[in-house]
């Protein structure tokens, strides 16, 4: 079977070089067939792509352990769904499903959007083959999934660790969001290539970049829920090398979602979006680069192979090639507009633009920081996470209060007075939950405080605009409020589902400002019937108990908790021992008060075992996070929003295929 | 407005680097075999060598040593004593990476991470 994926990567490899090399040619010298060919071949090599990954699917399933990479990722008690993920679980496996998602992907952008961009797409093919060509000559030379070895009697089992529901989806959506990327990267080339620089290639692209951006979006959050419950130290972002790598092409990408919109408004920063779209997608490579590489220390750990030379290699050539084609093309790119003035719906999003891109910078600073310091000190040197929280709060607060201000202001030009007016409301609202929140005593961090007051003046802007939109439809004629309301929603689909994503974000800062500016944290040692209080819970330590499974052995403290003097349960919190991985994990406790979005989050420290092998004591640590959860919640609401701005809108498709389509020919007199 | 653009990112990279540079959050971040003629607060990353002895909660703490994760100096080894919660997977033979305090003799941890072992894979030849 190693024979058949050998084959079907190096199918799909062939295919690939053919839409990039023939693709080029067809395009550049004219020729449909040559072009339509080259389309096709793309086509086909998911085809052989996917054959390659049901190869390796398959030995999973049947434990064929002489694929070395299944006997690296799996064993025979590896449980049902896991032996599947365990597809993604190291460096052969997760080039294999980049290249599965990019064919893929790649594939349905180019089908769907065959009449809209012609003269774009003829130029796309070849680019998406490029970048799927560089993947599949690291998985056809470099890193084949598919190497042999004389079969062991059993695997060396997936990491504890990974062994999680969310280490499921997490790995995928990251890919999808990392590969998402090269569609708006492809289409932009294209355009650039074929000298149809209009609004074609954005339109084309839109959904494909908010779907990449949504699923990165997703995946990072899984990943710090992923951290959260199964990593047990109490966080969710450890502003790790590799959790920046995701964040570092999402903020990109953030800030072109906002920047694209005025160049489809107003005909503005056209040179900026494609400088934008090409640096979302280098730090996407660039973040596999620095892991792959071995070259930064990270908490995550990753064979260090010469693999991460050859991304360093794509990434200047990607870059290199961009730059001399925007160059290239400046021309074209020039604005025909100027901004009318700083305080305009176009500044806002400039200002935007412009903190999304420093904040980016900054983290990638930061990433880098090592290697460079080494390169001119002689030592690598690492910032930690002060840096990064000095540089959110620096970046991250002024985001928040445009998030609230950007959309009250008008597009063109606003008086000072009539923007006075306008923030009026929120700024009350703002300053009031400020007021009260001194009150109770949230004074005692700045940065948190300021996050909660920007927080409720960006979401007051949020209810005032559909407040006002909804009003508007109701005076319409509407026939109630409740069909003002969706019927606004659903005719201004990107618009407000942009202002769910931004509630969204808002719920997401109020939780990262509760919960790292306002917990708390005890550490004790406890035997059976002590107890300790924290934050109004009452923890007192039963007794341990011990639980055989498959293919671990299980051992958690048993304890009962009282929330001001009434009781709300018992939690197990404790530690699994795997045998095949020998092994040992965390296996945290976690309350939920739903009502006060809080956690009480408890880590089975240290077990102490007396006579007879019995626990003698443990040590619990135990945190309070406030407001923790408004972060995941605010997964669903992000996700809500994009759903709202990527479903399907008759109403625009008629309104850009009117606009798309060719106008009467000039005649100059 | 692409001056405004240009000046304010140029801005904005001068204050990262000076607050890189000045503002004391960065940590030499090194090999055991490289911690030689260093002292004061550094990160380590390397390879746990058991025995791992000792109670993290504990007035003696944690002791284990710890060498490089890959490269010719692997012989280097650098006794390390650890106070507070021991990580998640920590044991010999996992990959870690250490904050604390060297004197030129043991390093004192204050955080002890092991690596996660996402897509982890042995070091490869």
């Amino acid at each position: 079977m190693q024979d058949l994926g050998r084959a079907a990567l190096a199918l799909a490899f062939g295919l690939v070089v053919y839409a990039a090399v023939g693709g080029g040619l067809g395009a550049y010298t004219r020729r449909r067939r040559l072009v339509a060919s080259a389309r096709n071949a793309l086509f086909a090599s998911f085809g052989a792509t996917a054959v390659a990954a049901i190869v390796l699917l398959n030995a999973f399933r049947i434990r064929d352990f002489s694929f070395a990479y299944v006997a690296e990722h799996s064993s025979k008690a590896l449980p049902f769904p896991y032996v599947y993920t365990a597809f993604w679980g190291g460096q052969e496996g997760s080039l294999l499903l980049w290249l599965l998602v990019l064919t893929g992907v790649g594939s349905t952008a180019v089908a769907f959007n065959r009449r809209l961009t012609t003269e774009v797409l003829t130029w796309t093919v070849p680019v998406l083959g490029g970048v799927a060509s560089f993947f599949a000559l690291l998985l056809v030379f470099v890193a084949s999934p598919f190497a042999t070895q004389v079969a062991p009697a059993d695997g060396a089992g997936l990491n504890p660790s990974l062994q999680n529901p969310y280490m499921m989806i997490h790995p995928p959506l990251l890919y999808l969001g990392y590969v998402g990327l090269t569609i708006p990267f492809a289409f932009a080339a294209g355009a650039l290539l074929s000298g149809r620089f209009d609004e074609r290639w954005i339109v084309a692209t839109r959904r494909w970049t908010i779907l990449a951006w949504t699923a990165l979006g997703i995946g990072i959050l899984l990943g710090a829920k992923w951290a959260y419950e199964e990593v047990g130290w109490g966080g969710y972002y450890a502003w790790d090398p590799v959790e920046n790598a995701a964040l570092m092409p999402w903020l990109a990408a953030t800030a072109y979602l906002h920047s694209v919109m005025v160049q489809e408004k107003k005909n503005m920063l056209r040179v900026w979006n494609a400088t934008l779209v090409t640096g979302a997608f280098c730090l996407s490579i660039f973040g596999t680069f620095l892991t792959r590489s071995g070259l930064i220390n990270s908490i995550h750990s990753f064979a260090q192979s010469p693999i991460g030379a050859w991304f360093l290699g794509f990434i200047a050539l990607v870059a290199t090639f961009s730059t001399v084609l925007i160059i290239w093309r400046l021309p074209l790119l020039r604005a025909r507009t100027k901004l009318e003035s700083l305080a305009s719906r176009e500044a806002a999003f400039l200002y935007n633009n412009l903190l999304l891109v420093a904040f980016t910078l900054t983290v990638l600073w930061g990433v880098a920081f090592p290697l460079l310091s080494d390169a001119v000190r002689g030592e690598a040197v690492t910032v930690g996470p002060p840096y990064y929280d000095f540089f959110l709060k620096v970046f991250g607060l002024p985001l928040l209060l445009l998030m609230g201000i950007g959309p009250l202001v008008a597009w063109r030009r606003t008086s000072l007075g009539a923007l006075g007016e306008t923030v009026l409301g929120p700024a009350v609202a703002a300053l009031a939950v400020g007021l009260i929140l001194i009150a109770l005593g949230a004074g005692s961090s700045t940065a948190g405080l300021l996050a909660y007051t920007f927080s409720a003046f960006a979401l007051a802007a949020i209810v005032l605009e559909f407040a006002r939109g909804t009003r508007a439809r109701k005076a319409l004629g509407a026939s109630s409020w409740w069909s003002a309301f969706s019927g606004l929603v659903a005719r201004n689909r990107r618009r407000y589902g942009g202002y769910v994503v931004h509630a969204a974000i808002v719920l997401l800062a109020i939780g990262v400002a509760g919960s790292s500016a306002y917990g708390a944290t005890k550490i004790q040692r406890f035997r059976p019937g002590d107890s300790m209080n924290i934050r109004g819970y009452k923890l007192t330590y039963l007794n341990s108990v011990e639980r055989h499974a498959a293919n671990h052995d299980e051992l958690r403290a048993r304890i009962a908790v009282t929330e001001n003097g009434k009781s709300i349960g018992t939690i197990m919190a404790g530690k699994n021992s795997y045998f095949a991985e020998q092994q040992t994990s965390n296996e945290v406790a976690i309350k939920h008060d739903w009502l006060r979005a809080q956690d009480l989050f408890v880590i089975g420290d240290e077990f102490k075992f007396g006579k007879g092998n019995t626990v003698k004591s443990v040590y619990l640590k135990v945190l309070v996070k406030p407001l923790v959860n408004l972060i995941w919640l605010g997964g669903f609401v992000f996700l809500l929003g994009s759903l709202i701005t990527l479903w399907p809108d008759a109403r625009e498709q008629r309104r850009l295929a009117a606009r798309m389509e060719p106008g009467p020919v000039a005649v100059t007199p | 407005m692409r001056l405004v653009i240009a000046l304010s990112v140029a801005a904005a990279l001068a204050v990262f680097l000076l607050y890189t540079s000045f503002a004391g959050g960065a940590t030499p971040s090194l090999k055991p075999s490289q911690l030689s003629g260093h002292r004061g607060k550094l990160s380590v990353s390397g390879y746990v060598l058991g025995p791992v002895a000792g109670d993290p909660h504990a007035s003696g703490g944690l002791r284990f040593k710890l060498r490089d994760i890959d490269g010719p100096h692997q012989s280097v080894r650098v006794p390390v004593v650890f106070h507070g919660s021991e990580p998640d997977l920590f044991r010999a033979g996992r990959h870690v990476y250490v904050v604390g305090t060297y004197n030129g003799a043991s390093l004192a941890a204050t955080s002890i991470t092991t690596k996660c072992p996402s897509k982890y894979a042995p070091a490869k030849s």
